[in-house]
């Protein structure tokens, strides 16, 4: 079992008393005191306890983890018992690593072994190694040759590390093992490191202390647990820094209704002038790629004279070089403002920042500290930004994530158990390294947190995948392990499995995108306006209409990888938006939101009372009371205000009857609830029925709705099996799927030394998906893609409670008729469709399509000859 | 007389007493050249293929003659071992039924010479039988231009159409069929499974010539063998 407690601090006296005299005198001379962070770490590391260190940005961690590390490793030398081994791994996340290293490690070894020399006492080499993908063969051959004592790495560069044969060596008695940033891996990248620290520990006779440092997160003993695996004890250092939060929350203009106007937009730019000539340095966090754009075009163009070659975007679909050289800048304090989508809320050092604008919601409470604890990045500095929101939904929202944050609640983040495409990346890895005792193989898998249930079933259908025994002919197309159930030994086939491995490690999918290129008017004519998927184009036809980053756009025609368009249309959307880069709204947020409009519904009628409770409720001011209280009261007054308890279901008749679900619990779980009714109703009718979905709530829409049956058709305990069905024809999981078998090796990146294209990949993957879907619908591939859309794109497991609630009376669905849309479903409807659910298949379709095609073709010929009697 | 008959993904053409059986891309090998660059896909489409023509013979007879409009490998390069074996098993089921292969020669063809070598299979830029001309389509011949020929047949192109009915789109295989040079033109859609082709009305199709597709006919390739009739693309919406 697994022990997991919290610690207190330890005294700087006995902090001071562990450390050699060499690293004491060296650590006073740059530091008056221990931090925190560091009376909470460094004995627990010192005595060998696994141990994770929670603190807000700004804390010292880096230097936490390693002061024991260092301090041990001077103490061998002095004492000439230094092997040439490595005695720790640090892994981060991070690509950016150079700096920091020398900030936390180079540095100071060499300041000690200077202060060494000064008093005579000699202390060898302690030898820090960097690699990440960039290091150069010559490096990495001197790696060999003389081993670093500390190495640096990354997650997938250290998977490589395990499989390399020699290398191993050096590492099998391994004493520390570091992870950074664990707070970023609680994704599939994380999953993945979970399995090859379980690898590592393997090869290594030892069992290395694991620190794992993390910003602030939830639920820590879920972080603690991923950290160290099964059966074994973690420490939890939660350092609570006294750093007081300093935000607020603006809108441009006088008036937030004006909000999303020509005018408020220039409002906006001059609100963020302001707020950039007031200080140092800003960082402008957005929450997609094309808004950051957005803002560094207007800003530049607006105040040409304040900020050409003062403003930098930063995001990730830039190029590395290109992101290093803005925070090459940010570092030197050279910029005075930088627009982020989300590749800047991590780790690197970023200097002169002095304030953070949060433009709309960043959706959860650990991402908004993240974000603002990017200012005053320094130990003492306290953190400062503002929200500044476009909407009325998200004044609401953001003022209850300052709520939270200023009160410190922090909303909870999952970590994806047992997924089937790492697994077989890594089953893949472990094969190759040698034979193994299939028994053997899955107790070391089931170590890790995020496997420790694996079934057998599961594992050995992995097996039977990486075997070969799912291709219908030639299993050497799929067969990369051989295993004989006989023996019940594993072991790699092919003379290329090691370099395919080595070339294709690591998790996070490519994206092709189709670059949107404005074809009229003549003046806009060649603008690049934003890119979208491939199989988003595929899905629509000439003369569609689509929003790109809050654009509508007609399609004309596709020439390679750019789509050409028509801009400055006023028809509505004909095909459904574009979402990949929306952040969901965390579930806790949302309960949270749901309480404070049940809270203000109590207040409701008395104006004065209730806008002196908002704004004591969520530490606002400067008429954000007023304006939630307008916004409530319209609501109120149209329909009835949804809270925890009541899901109000609007509904009306535009060109087809809406039913729209005021469930506020955040799009990963609207996006399963709405399925689930979208699926009942396309059942009852046997038709296809669109949806729509935001984090406030859903609406589904079709020719002739049934609420009752349909609401009476969705329960808890078959939500599983419906959205299975509900998801199978989809498009999100054709692009699922597409990426889990690029992380299963099924599509390979990097292939007999040529590397492929992601346009390439990507037609591959459409005949792959075909193909797969005759072969078996439990191929384990597909079974990991149907996993991924409803565990980690939708979050089914609280919409399973959401139903229940429902079930058990805690929730109550009104149903109200309204004429139109009430004001608190006005931006889902804006926003338009997000999918449907396809009932009718592609030849019935087929079918329909040319019965309506005869009769338009049948009155053109009844015209005709009427035009000509 | 003569007639064009639209059966599933392909077409027969009765002319000189003769029943010829008109096959679009077939583009064998696919597979092994998705596994080639990385693509584990299991190898399935020949069996598949196979039971297509099945099908299509059992529904229409016998026929004495097939036509295969070019592209009947996948990879330019070389020639890989299933498109071999696979090019061979197309001829020994052809043969087996006593129907004579002919094969125009398309982009992907540069080597195809070495896999029918030996079979007296002949590989041509383009076949004419009485007022038919079959071609490839990615490229104009002075001889298709003879005024006797009143039909072009080519493949090349992989037509399809997206159809929608303002909810939702899906894309269907489909012939095409207009007029150029007061002859009759039909591009047939290609024969390989999984993947639909390029709506003329978004893509380029390649093709040789400037067709005005506005003023061609869609026939759409629907379930058993069935072809719809959408009438001209230039009406579709």
């Amino acid at each position: 079992m697994t022990e997991i407690s919290y610690i207190e601090k330890t005294s700087s006296k006995d902090v001071a008393g562990l450390l050699h005299p060499l690293v004491k005198e060296w650590f006073f001379s740059k530091f008056k005191d221990f931090s925190d962070t560091q009376l909470y770490g460094v004995k627990q590391i010192h005595d060998r306890k696994n141990i994770l260190v929670s603190a807000p940005t700004g804390g010292t961690k880096t230097l936490t983890a390693f002061l024991s590390i260092l301090n041990y490793l001077v103490d061998l030398s002095v004492k000439g018992e230094l092997e040439d081994k490595v005695y720790a791994i640090y892994c981060s996340p991070l690509k950016a690593l150079s700096n920091d290293i020398y900030v936390n490690l180079i540095d100071p070894l060499r300041e000690i072994k200077e202060l060494g020399e000064k008093k005579g006492i000699v202390i060898g080499d302690i030898r820090v190694g960097l690699r990440t993908g960039d290091t150069s063969v010559k490096d990495r051959v001197k790696m060999l040759r003389k081993a670093p004592h500390i190495l640096v790495t990354t997650p997938e560069t250290l998977a490589i590390v395990i499989t390399t044969g020699k290398f191993v060596e050096k590492m099998n008695a391994l004493e520390f093992l570091i992870i950074d940033e664990i707070h970023a891996l609680t994704n599939k990248r994380g999953v993945y490191l979970s399995l090859t620290m379980e690898r590592l520990c393997d090869l290594s006779v030892l069992d290395p202390v694991r620190i794992g440092l993390s910003a602030t997160i939830a639920p820590l003993e879920e972080i603690a647990k991923f950290l160290v695996g099964s059966d074994r004890d973690c420490l939890i250092a939660d350092v609570k820094l006294i750093k007081k939060i300093d935000i607020s929350l603006g809108f441009p203009g006088i008036h937030i209704l004006e909000a999303e106007t020509v005018n408020s937009q220039k409002e906006l730019y001059k609100m963020l002038d302001k707020i950039i000539q007031e200080h140092k340095t800003t960082l402008i966090f957005t929450n997609t790629r094309n808004a950051t754009e957005r803002i560094v075009h207007h800003l530049s163009m607006t105040f040409p004279e304040k900020y050409s070659g003062m403003i930098g975007a930063h995001h990730s679909s830039m190029s590395k070089d290109k992101r290093f050289e803005i925070e090459e800048k940010l570092r030197k304090g050279e910029l005075r403002v930088v627009v982020s989508s989300t590749s800047l809320e991590l780790g690197i050092d970023i200097g002169s920042v002095d304030f953070v604008v949060l433009l709309r919601s960043p959706k959860s409470v650990s991402r908004a500290l993240q974000r603002i604890g990017r200012a005053g990045h320094k130990l003492h500095d306290n953190p400062r930004g503002m929200f500044i929101i476009m909407d009325r939904d998200d004044m609401v929202e953001c003022g209850v994530l300052m709520k939270l944050m200023v009160e410190k609640t922090i909303d909870k983040t999952e970590i994806p158990k047992n997924a089937l495409d790492v697994l077989a990346q890594q089953i893949f890895g472990m094969a190759i390294t040698k034979i193994w005792e299939v028994e053997n193989m899955l107790k070391v898998i089931r170590k890790s947190y995020c496997y420790e249930n694996l079934t057998k079933d599961d594992f050995f259908s992995v097996v039977s995948y990486l075997a070969g025994d799912y291709a219908l002919e030639h299993r050497n197309v799929y067969a990369k392990i051989w295993y004989d159930p006989q023996t019940k030994q594993i072991g790699k086939r092919g003379k290329l499995a090691r370099v395919m491995y080595m070339t294709n490690v690591g998790t996070i999918p490519g994206e092709s995108f189709i670059e949107v290129v404005i074809q009229s008017p003549a003046e806009r004519r060649g603008q690049s306006v934003g890119k979208i998927d491939e199989l988003f184009l595929e899905r629509m036809k000439r003369g569609d209409v689509f929003v790109l980053g809050g654009q509508k756009y007609q399609y004309l025609y596709a020439r390679g990888m750019k789509a050409f368009v028509k801009g400055d249309v006023s028809k509505n959307p004909t095909i459904p938006s574009w979402f990949s880069e929306m952040l969901p709204l965390n579930f806790d947020v949302a309960l949270e939101i749901g309480r404070f409009r049940k809270l203000v519904k109590e207040r409701i009628k008395n104006k004065k009372e209730c806008v002196s409770f908002i704004e004591n409720y969520l530490y606002c001011e400067g008429g954000v009371g007023e304006a939630i209280y307008e916004y409530f009261m319209e609501q109120a007054g149209f329909s009835e205000i949804p809270d925890e308890n009541t899901i109000v279901i609007e509904k009306f008749k535009e060109e087809k009857e809406y039913l729209l679900f005021h469930s506020l619990y955040g799009r990963k779980v609207n996006d399963a609830l709405a399925r689930a009714y979208a699926y009942a109703a396309a059942r009852l009718k046997y038709r296809d029925v669109e949806m729509g979905i935001s984090d406030n709530g859903f609406f589904i829409a079709g020719e002739c709705l049934d609420e009752n049956k349909i609401v009476g058709l969705v329960k808890s305990k078959d939500l599983r099996v419906v959205l299975k069905e509900a998801i199978e024809k989809t498009d999100i999981l054709r692009r699922r799927f597409r990426h889990c078998a690029a992380r299963s090796l099924m599509i390979l990146r990097n292939y007999k030394g040529r590397e492929k294209s992601v346009g390439r990949q990507q037609v591959h993957s459409e005949f792959l998906y075909a193909a797969v879907r005759k072969i078996s619908a439990d191929f384990p591939i597909m079974r990991e893609a149907r996993r991924e859309v409803m565990e980690d794109l939708m979050d089914v497991k609280n919409a399973e409670r959401v139903l229940q609630w429902v079930e058990q009376g805690k929730i109550k669905l009104k149903k109200i008729n309204t004429p139109i849309v009430s004001p608190f479903g006005l931006s889902l409807m804006l926003q338009g469709r997000s999918d449907l659910i396809r009932m009718e298949d592609k030849a019935s379709f087929l079918k329909r399509m040319h019965e309506l095609h005869m009769k338009v073709i049948g009155s053109k010929r009844e015209e005709a000859k009427e035009l000509q009697n | 007389m003569n007639k064009i008959e639209y059966i599933g993904k392909c077409l027969v053409v009765k002319t000189e007493g003769k029943k010829i059986l008109v096959v679009g891309d077939l583009h064998l090998g696919y597979e092994e050249y998705l596994n080639q660059a990385g693509v584990f896909v299991s190898r399935q489409m020949f069996n598949e293929m196979i039971e297509e023509f099945d099908e299509i013979l059992n529904k229409f007879g016998e026929v004495d003659e097939v036509v295969l409009l070019g592209d009947v490998k996948h990879d330019f390069g070389s020639v890989m071992w299933q498109e071999r074996r696979d090019a061979l098993g197309v001829f020994d089921y052809f043969e087996d039924k006593k129907i004579k292969i002919i094969i125009v020669k398309g982009n992907h063809d540069n080597l195809l010479g070495s896999v029918v070598a030996g079979r007296g299979i002949e590989v041509r830029d383009f076949y004419i039988i009485d007022e038919f001309c079959f071609a490839h389509g990615n490229r104009d011949f002075p001889e298709m231009h003879d005024k006797t020929i009143r039909c072009w047949v080519l493949g090349h192109g992989h037509p399809a159409i997206k159809l929608s009915d303002m909810v939702k789109v899906e894309k269907y295989k489909c012939f095409l069929e207009g007029e150029y040079e007061r002859k009759k033109v039909v591009i047939v859609p290609s024969f390989l499974a999984y993947s639909e082709g390029s709506d003329p009305r978004e893509n380029n199709l390649g093709l040789a010539w400037d067709f005005n597709f506005n003023k061609f006919k869609v026939r759409v390739v629907g379930e058993g063998l069935s072809v719809l009739d959408f009438g001209l693309l230039k009406n579709l919406t």
